[in-house]
């Protein structure tokens, strides 16, 4: 068996490096041109550190070991995010998935308190997202604060919708906002990962399994059967060929 | 299960591993009735106990995903182990990246093996015949025929035979009956019929009927975890207590070995390890000695074999740590407008492949239509209705936004995806070996592996094809990909990645050639004897664990012989 690396999306460490370097020169830059990227009219990133305070600067937690308990599993570090962060990710991953009418809100489930685990994890992406997570946060909130005068938390959703429109589309935002673009889509991958592999989550995809199977596996049902036979039609094929 | 005790005794066999090969090797010597000492490196482990069948990953730290303390996950049944180990370093050689799995664990990587069981067939074992390259095999595929049959029945292999070429059929009665095809699985195979590919029941070392004290698998929980029911194969679970049942095999675990030990005639008589419990060095005496500690650790230790000869122990060839060779690893994934929304079933089935896309080229090979010599299958991922791990978030991506559509595309694409991956076979060339790194011990002082790897044309142009044929099959399907089409020379594995190393003491008939001859006997220490994928004199795109096991079989039926004849 062996894991396909491209299944964890990794953000280039330099590149985190570099967009946290440039929140300590990024100034507003306008522009005024007809034909606007979206969001092209927002800085590149935060100009100012502190919006949100109490962040643990290390992670000195020790790892589960290469020969964990799993039958009993446990996380052996501590939750490191500080209650604005926690504010702030709640409203996001919220935001990213509401509750509608067939499953809960992502914090209905725990999901911020699973991205706060994530983050404080001392494996080396989860250090790398930290960067990724912690920037981007700081990002939204200032944001939100010059934009509308007021915290992320605070915002109402029109406006916040806006601010979130200009990185939601990894391949539509504006050059000056790829790095929140990729905040988002790692805080986005963390978020529906988090939700999905609840209860809640698992019944809204509508998996069926994890239960033990007396006799002979019984394959696909009638109903999956007629719709696979019904979309090979389409192809002109068949599930029993020539 | 394993004990503990004073090694000073004499026995018949010293084996150094508890994996494929060493479990098979045991059973098989203790069921005649010789005395067998077990040295495994790891620590015992008993699947019965240990092994979270059931749990989900919202219970385990990081919904399970891999870290650099558990890297395939933190229910994969592997001890100990991983790409990179605490104390335990290889080095990759200046231009080439070798990766090298290992696991300290009673039972090693049998406990999370993807089961796959494909039988080499008659042109693997001849394929320099065949194309010029590499070098043959010393035996036939008949000659091994008699224990593929044995093996996938102590085994339980299930699949079906399917009379295709270079895909030997097993005897009548042997295989158990292969679970019915997923959805995605026939979606495939109804395009490969119309293309004229085959794509039949893949074989797996899962039972679908009890074979003794084993279940039939009940179709949940993932094989990579370990089986508590001892549907999925592992040695933990059949061969060792089978051979422990004997009262004729002794195990220690914790035994770390580094040496064989020669005495005065130049014949082996033990092997030196450290007891890891203590730091102490240990000695364990025996009339012949068996490697089966995998590919690399078992050309390690007859490496630093350094007391007698600066070479190493069964080296006059030189080919110790050479023809080190890993199967040619591709994916590409898809994502299918028509499987979007499509009713739900339970989709778990037997955790592994049911269907699959063995090579059927072999004619065109040998007219020289292809410009690659050697072979590969797909494996077919359809099982997208899976459990949902972190992975999910691969579905986001692909959906972009979020809110309440991003919730509806989730539905949406959720279990739309196929992965296509290709499992190919990769000639041994003179770029690819492991030696002893004259820079680094380990935490005991073992002096430890360097890796050189190179791939060649061949596999690139291998793996060109796959992708290709892949491309044909998505369109034919209607679908769009997603990722993996990037040029071969980056699509293509890492060596090692695919965890299929091996032919670094490869067999042979000749003695300046070969480390072995074909019953894995040393040519150059007669009762010395390798029994693990090193011996592979080529790696055929078939998966090697079900191969290292009928190896086994039949050179511990020679072994036992030979000592039955006081012959060594």
């Amino acid at each position: 068996m062996t894991s396909d690396p491209r299944t964890v999306p990794r953000i280039d460490r330099r590149t985190t490096i570099k967009w946290l370097a440039g929140t300590m020169t990024a100034a507003y830059t306008g522009c005024s041109s007809d034909e606007k990227y979206l969001g092209d009219e927002i800085p590149a990133a935060p100009h100012r550190a502190g919006t949100l305070p109490g962040v643990a600067a290390t992670l000195d937690a020790p790892g589960y070991g290469s020969d964990p308990d799993v039958m009993n599993p446990v996380v052996p570090w501590s939750r490191t995010m500080s209650e604005a962060q926690l504010r702030t990710t709640t409203a996001l991953c919220d935001m990213i998935l509401p509750e509608d009418d067939r499953s809960p809100a992502a914090s209905g489930v725990g999901v911020p308190d699973f991205i706060d685990e994530w983050v404080s994890a001392p494996y080396s992406q989860q250090r790398e997202d930290r960067e990724i997570i912690f920037a981007g946060l700081e990002w939204l909130e200032q944001q939100s604060q010059e934009r509308f005068g007021s915290s992320f938390v605070n915002a109402d959703d029109r406006q916040r919708t806006a601010l979130l429109d200009t990185v939601a589309w990894t391949g539509r935002a504006a050059p000056n906002l790829a790095d929140q673009a990729a905040f988002f889509e790692r805080f986005r991958w963390l978020t529906v990962g988090a939700f999905y592999t609840t209860e809640a989550g698992s019944d809204d995809v509508g998996y069926i399994g994890n239960v033990p199977l007396v006799g002979e596996y019984p394959g696909p049902s009638d109903e999956a059967m007629a719709h696979l036979a019904a979309v090979l039609e389409q192809l002109g094929l068949t599930l029993t060929g020539p | 299960m394993p004990r503990k005790v004073a090694t000073n005794e004499r026995y018949d066999a010293v084996i150094v591993g508890s994996g494929a090969g060493g479990g098979m090797t045991a059973l098989v010597l203790a069921s005649k009735g010789l005395r067998v000492l077990m040295l495994e490196a790891g620590r015992d482990y008993d699947p019965y106990k240990e092994t979270p069948m059931f749990a989900v990953n919202r219970d385990a730290p990081l919904r399970g995903e891999g870290t650099t303390d558990k890297e395939f996950g933190y229910y994969d049944a592997t001890v100990d182990g991983g790409w990179e180990m605490p104390g335990e370093p290889y080095a990759s050689a200046p231009g080439s990246e070798f990766m090298w799995w290992r696991s300290r664990m009673l039972g090693g990587r049998t406990n999370h093996w993807a089961r796959n069981s494909f039988r080499m067939g008659p042109y693997d074992f001849k394929p320099h015949s065949r194309d010029g390259l590499g070098v043959d095999w010393p035996i036939a595929y008949e000659d091994l025929a008699p224990w593929y049959d044995k093996t996938e029945t102590i085994v339980g292999v299930y699949g079906s035979n399917d009379g295709l070429d270079n895909h030997p059929d097993s005897s009548p009665g042997v295989l158990h009956k292969p679970p019915a095809p997923r959805v995605g699985e026939l979606f495939i195979q109804a395009a490969c019929r119309d293309m004229n590919i085959p794509c039949v029941p893949a074989r797996r070392a899962v039972l679908t009927r009890p074979i003794d004290k084993r279940s039939a698998c009940y179709y949940a929980t993932d094989c990579g975890r370990g089986c508590s029911i001892g549907a999925a194969f592992q040695t933990t679970t059949s061969l060792l207590p089978m051979a422990l049942a004997t009262g004729n095999l002794t195990i220690v675990t914790n035994a770390m070995v580094y040496e064989v030990r020669l005495d005065e005639k130049g014949r082996a008589d033990g092997v030196s390890y450290v007891d890891k419990l203590t730091g102490k060095h240990e000695a364990a005496f025996g009339r012949s000695v068996i490697l089966a500690a995998s590919a690399g650790e078992t050309a390690r230790i007859l490496l630093n074999s350094t007391a007698r000869s600066p070479d190493g122990v069964a080296n006059s060839s030189g080919q110790v740590g050479r023809n080190l060779m890993d199967t040619v690893g591709a994916a590409m994934e898809a994502q299918f407008p028509l499987l979007e929304n499509r009713p739900a079933y339970n989709e778990d089935g037997a955790m592994g492949l049911h269907l699959y896309i063995p090579f059927w080229l072999y004619r065109e090979q040998a007219r020289g239509a292809l410009d690659f010599p050697r072979s590969y299958h797909y494996e077919l991922g359809a099982d997208g209705r899976r459990a949902p791990g972190m992975s999910m978030g691969n579905i986001a991506d692909y959906a972009g936004g979020y809110g309440v559509k991003l919730k509806q595309d989730m539905r949406r694409y959720y279990g739309s995806f196929l992965h296509f991956v290709c499992r190919g076979e990769m000639i041994p060339n003179t770029g690819s070996y492991c030696e002893i790194d004259p820079e680094t011990t380990d935490k005991w002082g073992i002096p430890t592996l360097r890796f050189h790897f190179k791939w060649s044309e061949y596999e690139l142009n291998m793996v060109d094809h796959f992708q290709e044929r892949t491309k044909e099959l998505i369109e034919r399907l209607g679908g769009k990909i997603h990722w993996g089409d990037d040029p071969p020379a980056d699509a293509i594995s890492k060596g090692g990645q695919i965890i299929h190393e091996v032919g670094t003491t490869r067999m042979g008939d000749d003695p300046e050639s070969s480390v072995t001859n074909q019953y894995g006997q040393s040519w150059d220490v007669r009762n010395l004897f390798v029994m693990d994928g090193g011996i592979f004199a080529s790696k055929a795109h078939k998966n090697p664990t079900l191969t290292i096991m009928a190896l086994a079989w039949r050179n511990s039926d020679y072994l036992a012989e030979q000592l039955g004849k006081q012959s060594l």
